[in-house]
């Protein structure tokens, strides 16, 4: 494995080291049955009659060897593969808590199947490594080694001999590497990287493809993709067949013996060789060729593994959210964003100069069209990203300052599609109040108008959401409001878009926020032209600068930008009115 | 394992690969043949006359040559064979996916079905490509060479022969044995996965409740559970592993030990038993692999069996006999749809006459999109009817429907292309002028005059690097373009701010002028403008007609109403 990967691995080095340890053992075991035959020809070619307790004693070694061989090769890979399992579960247990450490704002920009994939399959991928390379490795280099030597000492010229097959399929790799070999090789994979690109497009689109009848069209072209690749691949096979054929047959077993056979009988009719010594090439000859194939091969295997364990390495050395190293309590929840200064690319600034304050007990409503940064500008009280310049302050201390669960007791949000846990409703509440007692649960419930509908599921709180109770979008929503409730944070942030399932939702989330109103500091991205008419503030947003601010009531008296929006919205409406 | 192949494959390709099993059987059959032709080669040269070995060793030569000129066949077959499955297994998938009706793309299947046809596929080929022929060599070649064993010597013959059932027993059990701890394994690890899912979505609760990864017990359970079932796979694979080895080897020692009492008894030559020996250690290892090729195998069939499942969805059916609409009135008539047991529409009817409005409205999850669904045959109906211009949805040619057909959905999918790509996909022979003017009146322009690229700018996978604002703003125009008589709207501006809201306000206006509407809506201004009006509660129309009947009836419209005027903060 590369230096990079060890660190990772380390704890499990002897481990590692008994499976293979115990795996060369029982190789080397492996060779003395084949010694054992090799002994029972000398014997019985030997002249004059055999000594009947040799040939026991040579047929109870073998048996012997046999027996150690199987006993360690099992023991090997029985350890292997505990062993396997174990950094499995290490792995995801350091995968899981360094993705609960990293700031949420990179999770946010990462698609959580992705993350799950690499979790779980990328994990998997060490499996035959630690599993199956170590008996691999050994059957491929430590036992032609020792055979080998072997051969040598019995004849030399014979072990040359033996060796051809390896040659010849050594000499013609050069011929698999030729320009032209190279090339369709090349143009292989870039076939391949295509035709995975055009499934994914093609599945994916197709949906919106049909709709828009485009479906015959997109169909070709996905054919044509596919007879691109099928030419490339059968290009590339074709210049390749030969050669690896060729490959193929020149380690055989068969050509193997042939080979053997041929210098056998040379080195016996010119009576250099012993005749039983010729066993000993016919035994082990074979295995000599083992190298070579497993390096055809390509360890396959472990260039995946190396690919995989780069990846979990990558999210591993993820640096986590800055913590501080001592956390100051801020003082109240006054929220003030000073000269705050973002961008997700380096030259590309979404936030440019943004001085906001957010006084407790008002409402902040963030209006500005699509692209202007409402949404980076939100994410950043729950500190999703740091700003590139200026700071975010609560309560008089920069959220750097702020130790991430303070942060996060203090500061709740909605803006995500909500998703519930496989778990109780009670529990789903509770989540941020892992000991809330069920009269506090229920209140809250109550509060987001869920109550009711928790009574009707099979087992009421106890109900598993996916298992036993199914639940509507806007339903979810009032449970995750129900959650929101509970946590009781002083700072809400909230994007009206993806708070207000249906009607009923939106009466519920408004009902609830201003009845535990009190001195929250609420900022929210308005989409109901009520909610901004009813704020205390509103702040229009263009291209990451705030262009206008005050109450809504100054700013259709100043005539700018809102102004004009607001009047553009009455008119949609009043025209509606006139119908 | 074959037999799958063959039905995923389709029988356009049992032909090819049929050969290709055959010769490859054949290449193992001459392998072990040729090794007959050992034992006079020891003979000789372990007797008196070495020199008598050199015809035979020529015999055997000519063997071996024999055996390449096979293998090479069977190989280049087997290339052949490969390169047309893979043809034919792309070209067979992509004409069923371009069958199956929309609604079974949903989100999660459609990243399944990605990995599955783009990788699936090959890894399942390139499996098959390389671990057939092995697995077919390393089955057939010791029994050729106990069949040899056994004309040249009976006892030793018959005692390797009885090796050959339990064999065959053990990897019969253990296929069975590790099917069901696999189950289990992918199981957990799907399990697994759904709480790493849902483990990212909940981190920043997860954080306000000072739940790390090791205090978070549903993920780190399901984690142990994972290892717990890997262990059991494990386990349950040993038995099969050690019994293999433990009957090789235990059939390479009767043979030894066998072997050297008839030897010393004088009732077998030494030449003779020596050869018996070679052959019997050249079987141990093609069976001992067995086992492995044997798990690779059952992995590369069960990416069949998930490819098998794709193809074996029904499409929906095409008409014998198409009709051609006549207007483009739309109506449920007495519609009844179900999705697994859950009943989206109960007994629906409704009617839009050509060029009128319907808005549905009602609390989520009471089946208000499926009715748009139904209307552009995602899925079909299982009692009752939908029918466009008086005629059945389903008598009709889907290119026909589509064509009449444009629609907004909330979320929009767009193609990683430019943004002009995706807008002309309304009508991919619109001129310039005509793009240029769906795109103003959707205002889109002013999106395209920020974009660095204009025009040509790349909207990224899904159409991510755009807003929401911005992606359903190429939906409008798209659907402008499309200029299709009937429109279907599916909570269009719920996900949009004020400021695009009244942005693209005039572009839906467009988009509705002089065409049948159906729209899903949660805002009650648009509403109210249309002609019609249905309530939808669990699948049921619960309360229709106009905003203002509706109104005056006082009943769950008129509720649903007040709460979006009332209650503010």
């Amino acid at each position: 494995m590369t230096p990079t990967t060890t660190p990772l691995l380390r704890p499990y080095a002897r481990g590692f080291a008994a499976v293979v340890g115990l795996q060369v053992i029982g190789a080397v075991a492996a060779l003395a049955p084949l010694l054992a035959v090799v002994e029972l020809g000398r014997t019985l070619l030997a002249p004059g009659p055999a000594d009947h307790g040799h040939v026991r004693n040579v047929v109870i070694a073998g048996a012997a060897g046999l027996f150690v061989q199987l006993l360690f090769t099992a023991a090997s890979s029985g350890v292997g593969h505990l062993l396997d399992t174990r950094v499995q579960l290490a792995l995801r247990r350091q995968l899981a808590a360094s993705l609960g450490r990293v700031p949420i704002g990179w999770l946010s920009r990462r698609r959580s199947g992705e993350l799950a994939k690499l979790v779980g399959e990328d994990v998997s991928a060490v499996h035959p490594v630690i599993a199956h390379t170590p008996g691999e490795m050994v059957s491929a280099f430590v036992v032609p080694l020792i055979s080998l030597v072997y051969l040598f000492t019995v004849d030399w010229r014979l072990t040359l001999v033996t060796l051809i097959p390896v040659l010849l399929a050594v000499a013609l790799v050069p011929l698999m590497m030729t320009p032209t070999r190279l090339r369709e090789q090349k143009e292989f994979d870039a076939a391949m990287g295509r035709i995975s690109a055009s499934v994914v497009e093609f599945v994916q689109g197709i949906a919106v493809v049909k709709a828009f009848g485009g479906a015959d069209r997109a169909h070709r072209k996905f054919r044509t993709a596919v007879d691109d690749f099928t030419r490339s691949f059968y290009a590339m096979v074709r210049g390749l067949a030969g050669i690896a054929a060729g490959m193929q047959v020149v380690l055989s077993p068969p050509f193997v013996l042939l080979t053997v056979l041929v210098g056998g009988a040379w080195r016996i009719t010119g009576g250099g060789l012993a005749a039983a010594d010729l066993l000993p090439f016919l035994l082990l000859g074979l295995g000599l060729t083992a190298p070579v194939a497993a390096l055809g091969h390509g360890f396959d295997d472990l260039q995946t593994a190396r690919r995989a364990v780069g990846r979990i390495q990558d999210v591993l050395a993820e640096p986590p959210l800055p913590e501080p190293a001592r956390p100051v309590p801020p003082q109240g929840h006054r929220v003030e964003l000073r000269d705050v200064r973002f961008g997700y690319e380096a030259d590309r600034e979404v936030l440019r100069g943004v001085d906001l304050v957010l006084e407790p007990g008002t409402v902040t409503a963030v209006v500005g069209p699509s692209g202007s940064g409402k949404s980076t500008l939100v994410q950043l009280l729950p500190r999703f990203f740091d700003p590139d310049h200026g700071s975010v302050l609560l309560g008089g201390v920069d959220l750097r300052d702020v130790g991430s669960r303070e942060l996060y007791r203090r500061v709740s949000f909605v803006f995500q599609d909500v998703r519930l846990l496989r778990a109780s409703v009670a529990d789903n509440i509770a989540l941020a109040v892992p000991h809330a007692d069920r009269d506090a649960v229920i209140r809250s419930a109550r509060l987001a108008h869920i109550h009711d509908r928790i009574l009707e599921l099979p087992r009421g709180y106890d109900a598993v959401i996916g298992d036993d109770a199914r639940l509507s979008g806007g339903e979810a929503q009032r449970i995750s409001l129900a959650r929101a409730l509970l946590a009781d944070a002083p700072v809400l942030v909230l994007d009206e878009a993806t708070a207000f399932a249906d009607p009923q939702t939106e009466a519920a989330v408004r009902e609830a926020l201003m009845l535990t109103r009190g001195e929250r500091t609420t900022l929210v991205i308005a989409h109901r032209m009520e909610t901004i008419a009813d704020a205390n503030t509103v702040v229009m947003l263009r291209d990451g600068e705030i262009v206008e601010r005050g109450t809504p009531a100054e700013l259709l008296a100043q005539g700018g930008e809102f102004a004009g929006f607001w009047r553009l919205h009455a008119d949609v409406t009043e025209g509606e009115e006139t119908r | 394992m074959i037999t799958m192949l063959l039905r995923v494959l389709g029988h356009e390709c049992a032909g090819p690969v049929r050969r290709t099993v055959a010769l490859m059987a054949a290449t193992a059959i001459a392998e072990g043949l040729s090794y007959a032709l050992l034992v006079p080669v020891l003979r000789a040269l372990f007797g008196s006359e070495p020199g008598d070995a050199w015809p035979w060793l020529l015999g055997f030569g000519a063997a071996v040559a024999g055996f390449a000129a096979l293998r090479y066949v069977a190989d280049r077959s087997g290339f052949r064979a490969g390169t047309t499955l893979l043809h034919g297994m792309y070209y067979r998938l992509g004409d069923h996916l371009a069958r199956l009706p929309i609604g079974w793309y949903r989100p999660g299947r459609i990243g399944e079905v990605s990995v599955l046809v783009s990788q699936g596929v090959l890894q399942a080929m390139s499996v098959i490509a390389h671990l057939l022929a092995p697995y077919i060599s390393a089955s057939v070649t010791p029994l050729v060479i106990v069949a040899v064993m056994l004309t040249f010597n009976w006892q030793l013959g018959l005692a390797a022969l009885i090796a050959v059932p339990v064999v065959a027993v053990i990897q019969a059990r253990t296929g069975r044995a590790t099917t069901a701890t696999d189950t289990e394994r992918v199981a957990r690890e799907r399990a697994a996965t759904g709480r790493v899912i849902e483990y990212l979505q909940a981190q920043p609760v997860l954080r306000a409740g000072g739940r790390t990864a090791e205090r978070f017990e549903l993920l780190d359970d399901s984690l142990a559970d994972l290892q717990q079932a890997s262990r059991r796979a494990t386990f349950a694979a040993l038995p099969g592993v050690l019994g293999l080895a433990v009957t090789v080897q235990a059939a390479f020692t009767s043979l030894l030990a066998l072997g050297a009492y008839l030897a010393v008894g004088g009732d077998l030559g030494a030449a003779e038993l020596l050869a018996v020996l070679v052959l019997a250690a050249r079987c141990a290892d093609p069976l001992l692999s067995l086992a492995e090729l044997g798990g690779s195998l059952r992995a590369a069939r069960a990416e069949l069996v998930r490819l098998d499942e794709v193809l074996r969805t029904e499409p929906l059916p095409e008409p014998p006999e198409p009709r051609q609409p006549a207007g483009h009135g739309v109506e449920f008539d007495a519609v009844t749809f179900r999705h697994g047991d859950r009943t989206v529409a109960d007994g629906v009817s409704l009617s839009v006459p050509d060029g009128q409005r319907l808005a549905v409205v009602g609390p989520s999850g009471a089946g208000k999109s499926t009715l748009l669904q139904l209307l552009a045959r995602f899925y079909d109906v299982d009692a009752g009817a939908v029918r466009v211009g008086g005629v059945d949805v389903r008598e009709m040619v889907a290119a026909d429907l589509m064509a009449r057909i444009a629609i907004v959905f909330q979320d929009v999918y767009l193609f990683d292309g430019t943004i002009e790509d995706n807008v002309r996909l309304g009508r991919p022979d619109a001129t310039e002028a005509e793009v240029r003017d769906a795109a103003a009146a959707a205002r889109l322009d002013e999106v395209v005059e920020r974009l660095p690229g204009g025009w040509s700018a790349h909207v990224g996978e899904g159409g991510t690097l755009l807003s929401g604002g911005e992606r359903q703003r190429v939906a409008i125009a798209r659907a402008l373009l499309k200029d299709a008589p009937i429109v279907l709207l599916d909570e269009v501006t719920s996900a949009l701010d004020p400021v695009s809201e009244a942005a693209v306000h005039a572009g839906i206006e467009r988009l509705m002028a002089g065409r049948t509407v159906v729209m899903v809506a949660h805002r009650m201004r648009t509403v109210r403008r249309a002609d019609q009006v249905a309530f939808l509660d669990g699948g049921r129309i619960v309360e229709q007609g106009s905003h203002d009947e509706l109104l005056r009836l006082g009943g769950r419209y008129a509720g649903y109403w007040d709460l979006t005027q009332v209650v503010q903060y």
